[in-house]
């Protein structure tokens, strides 16, 4: 979870919490991702991109810098966030990657930016990288886009526009067969996982800026998906609020206001969001959507740890972990 | 309940056995506790060579017998012979000769003991391995870490690379790792990472289940060094014998050093993904879902729990107690690489590891040999067509003229996870590139897209060599981009196999996308 340390929002700068607030919450929220290290430059640092020089303050990655000027290369840098935002970098898509004199190829939204560091974006090594990270995930996103709810505000296809995709190498996820379910059981929010690039943007916006704790990364390999924190299969069986932060930072059209699915649809009869994937799920819910259901302490969530005590000596050091279940 | 020591003691015998052969040594080991009246009985570890176990030696008078898969009911005459006052050797596979009360197993002319050295292997399969009295005499090395401005530099001028996959400084200088963390604030953490869910890689498990103290007093020597407070030893849920054996040394090291350093033993998932040394450290940290971090910065900057940590191999580990002790580090003069290398060597069909036939046979290397010595140490007739070097995401090479050095293995495109698998001629190099792209495609953590989408994409384009349509470029560009930008080690390692079995073997390659396979294997 983020630090409130550097942010200008107010929300956080008057929100006192205790410590004791604080850890209840933790112990009961389980997104599923690892606790990455942070990121961000501990000091001042001028660093030349593109052979010119730009000085930096502390709490900076390289992306700060790039974005900050017209670069040689184009550098997408799709699943990044802003960062006062409290969201990223998840650093997942690989597309913001540079090369440096020091470091070789590096990802420019996770990296820190380190005093005297030589950035090139327009390296072989490193337009490769991001050209072939972005066919990537074109090659698992179904790139249905004129029933997409958002054609024409997609950051998928705005970067891929922009980085001159035509045909991606390895082709679009076309296969109906293997499409995923849409969830439609929300009044409020729609799901289409086969548009989702794993981002996990919306995650961290439900649990460390909405600490609403209703949504999870789960599965791996290429089982990996947006879940649901009490293992239920649709929204409208998970604990949603609905307060619609998912869909606000949702770079594609994975997550969806239901007012706005078709919104760009060309008027044609039957041409629709649904029908271009052809399965639904939840649409057993034809009543009013479930009202505010906040995490509550006693639902259940799936948060075992993998690991399991051999030995637990009393020794005089400091204790580590928690016990799973205390 | 363990026993108590076997060092000093003659007449002598050791029942040796480890991981999936345990059960037959406790089989013989009753057997010969009840036989024996004046002899000295002990179980230790494994020797390393799961193929001889269980191994039983009997020794008198600076003599010991070896008595490969020993039948039970041999123990009772075998105990007999030497309590009569002679040293059996009916149906005996060595006699070796050695000074009484040596604390090294005595190595025999012949056979898979015979071959590389054996420093850190030293006493597996001989020492008690969690008796302190068996431990070497000269002590514990933690015990006499005084200053650790003088233990790093001993460390740093040996420039002791870590061994293994799971060693956070895999292939690069642990000191510089050692200086980081000391640097960082908060109290730091040491991680024995012996979570290895790739049953041909099998080094770290016999050095855990063997020679534990080893690995521990190693751990403890560091944590002096950085004056950290915790010590988490990270086994594999599977590997029972090697947990039990790392919580009893943990006990036994507490109570001899009174160390301010708890040592705790966790099992983690028997997942190959599980044993990346940060999701090593997520697992710690009690998530429920694995999945890399990013870095830099470093786990030795912030790792568990935001603290300095390191996180070590037991192999690494071994090597910084075999540097403390020296003290001089004498065996690095005249060589880029200080100590030995601990190999898994199988010939493939043989490497499930399930049972006692299957796991691999473990080599120790010093750095200027080569990797054709650990070919003597196994049964492998017929024609080397090639070799893998590295574990599952290991890199195909055919000549084993390799020496045993992380840089030397790395610029001939191999990996550094300690095992050789010996190919005949009967393998497809396809096959063999599909079969590890579609490992990479089912285990990764599923974080990030070179990784996650790019082994699904390798599966696919090797499964158009298959249709006859074999791109070499577009793959060659994928697995640069594997290598270069996913997270972690798992990714950039995912692309060797196919890398080196189109390096090697592009002819087959090109056979396949012709509808033929040249080793007569794909249909």
């Amino acid at each position: 979870m983020s630090s409130k340390s550097n942010t200008s929002d107010p929300i956080w700068e008057h929100t006192e919490e205790s410590e004791e607030q604080r850890s209840r919450l933790e112990e009961m929220i389980a997104p599923g991702t690892a606790s990455d290290p942070n990121v961000e430059s501990e000091e001042n640092a001028t660093v030349t991109i593109d052979g010119r020089s730009i000085t930096l303050e502390a709490g900076a990655t390289l992306l700060d810098g790039l974005e900050q000027m017209n670069t040689e290369g184009y550098v997408p840098a799709l699943c990044s966030y802003d960062h006062e935002e409290k969201i990223g970098p998840r650093s997942e898509c690989r597309t913001c990657m540079v090369e440096t004199d020091e470091h070789g190829v590096v990802p420019s939204c996770s990296f820190p930016a380190e005093e005297g560091m030589t950035v090139h974006t327009d390296a072989d090594a490193a337009a490769e990288a991001r050209d072939v990270n972005l066919d990537l995930l074109l090659g698992n996103h179904n790139l249905r886009c004129t029933t997409c709810g958002k054609n024409g505000r997609c950051e998928l296809q705005n970067v891929s526009i922009e980085n001159g995709v035509e045909e991606p190498r390895y082709g679009v996820f076309d296969d109906r067969e293997e499409y995923e379910p849409i969830d439609d059981s929300s009044a409020f929010i729609q799901i289409d996982r086969n548009k989702c690039i794993l981002c996990n943007r919306c995650v961290e916006a439900c649990n460390d800026v909405q600490v609403a704790g209703v949504l999870r990364m789960e599965g791996s390999g290429s089982d990996t998906r947006i879940g649901f924190q009490n293992t239920e299969e649709t929204m409208m069986e998970s604990t949603c609020v609905s307060c619609g932060h998912c869909v606000t930072v949702c770079p594609t059209g994975a997550l969806v206001e239901q007012g706005l699915v078709d919104s760009s649809t060309i008027p044609l009869p039957g041409f629709t969001h649904k029908n271009s994937i052809g399965k639904i799920a939840g649409e057993d819910y034809t009543g009013q959507a479930r009202t505010m259901t906040p995490m509550i302490q006693d639902q259940y969530t799936e948060n075992e740890p993998v690991v399991e005590v051999v030995n637990r000596r009393a020794g005089t050091g400091t204790d580590t972990h928690q016990e799973a279940d205390d | 309940m363990a026993d108590d020591d076997i060092l000093g003691a003659d007449p002598a015998i050791r029942v040796s056995s480890g991981g999936p052969n345990r059960s037959g040594g406790r089989e013989l080991l009753s057997a010969a506790h009840e036989a024996a009246s004046e002899t000295a009985v002990a179980e230790v570890g494994s020797t390393g060579v799961p193929a001889l176990e269980p191994l039983v030696l009997a020794t008198a008078d600076g003599e010991s017998a070896f008595f490969s898969r020993c039948p039970p009911e041999r123990v009772g005459s075998i105990v007999e012979t030497l309590e009569a006052g002679e040293l059996p050797t009916e149906g005996v596979m060595a006699v070796v000769k050695h000074e009484p009360g040596t604390s090294r197993l005595p190595r025999p002319a012949n056979g898979p003991l015979s071959v590389g050295t054996r420093t850190v292997l030293g006493t597996c399969g001989w020492a008690v391995p969690t008796s302190p009295e068996d431990y070497p005499a000269d002590g514990f090395i933690a015990s006499e870490i005084g200053d650790s401005n003088e233990a790093i530099a001993q460390v740093a001028e040996a420039k002791l690379r870590g061994r293994g996959r799971g060693d956070a400084a895999a292939d690069v200088p642990i000191a510089d790792r050692w200086e980081l963390a000391r640097e960082a604030a908060g109290e730091a953490a040491i991680v024995i990472n012996a979570n290895e869910a790739d049953r041909r890689a099998t080094t770290d498990r016999v050095l855990l289940e063997s020679a534990p103290l080893a690995v521990l007093d190693g751990a403890l020597a560091a944590g002096r060094a950085l004056d950290a407070t915790n010590i988490l030893v990270y086994c594999n849920e599977a590997d029972e014998l090697a947990q039990e054996r790392a919580a009893e040394a943990a006990a036994v090291l507490e109570d001899e050093l009174e160390e301010g350093i708890s040592i705790e033993v966790l099992a983690g998932p028997d997942e190959y993904k599980a044993g990346e040394a940060t999701m090593a450290i997520e697992a710690l940290e009690g998530n429920h879902r694995l999945e890399a971090r990013l870095r830099p910065p470093y786990p030795s900057e912030e790792g568990l729990h935001g603290r300095p940590t390191l996180v070590h191999t037991p192999r690494t580990l071994v090597q910084v107690g075999e540097i403390l002790a020296d003290g001089d580090s004498s065996s690095s003069e005249g060589s880029s690489a200080t100590g030995t290398r601990l190999f898994s060597v199988a010939s493939e069909g043989d490497v499930s590891g399930d049972d006692e036939t299957s796991a691999p046979t473990t080599v120790e290397l010093a750095a200027e040999e080569d990797l054709a010595t650990a070919r003597e140490a196994i049964e492998f007739d017929g024609h080397l067509k090639a070799a893998c070097v590295g574990g599952v995401f290991g890199g195909l090479t055919r000549t084993l003229d390799v020496p045993a050095r992380a840089n030397a293995l790395r610029a001939a495109g191999l990996g550094t996870n300690g095992v050789i698998e010996l190919f005949g001629e009967e393998e497809c190099m396809v096959a063999f590139a599909g079969n590890r792209a579609v490992f990479g495609e089912e285990e990764n953590c599923g974080r990030c897209v070179p990784c996650r989408e790019g082994t699904q994409q390798l599966t696919n384009l090797l499964r158009e060599v298959y249709h006859g349509e074999y791109e070499s470029e577009g793959i060659r560009e994928l697995l640069r981009v594997m290598d270069t930008t996913s997270i972690c080690s798992f990714g950039r390692d995912a692309s060797r196999p196919t890398r080196t079995a189109i390096e090697a073997f592009e002819t087959e390659f090109r056979a396949h996308a012709n509808g033929r396979c040249p080793a007569g294997v794909c249909k």
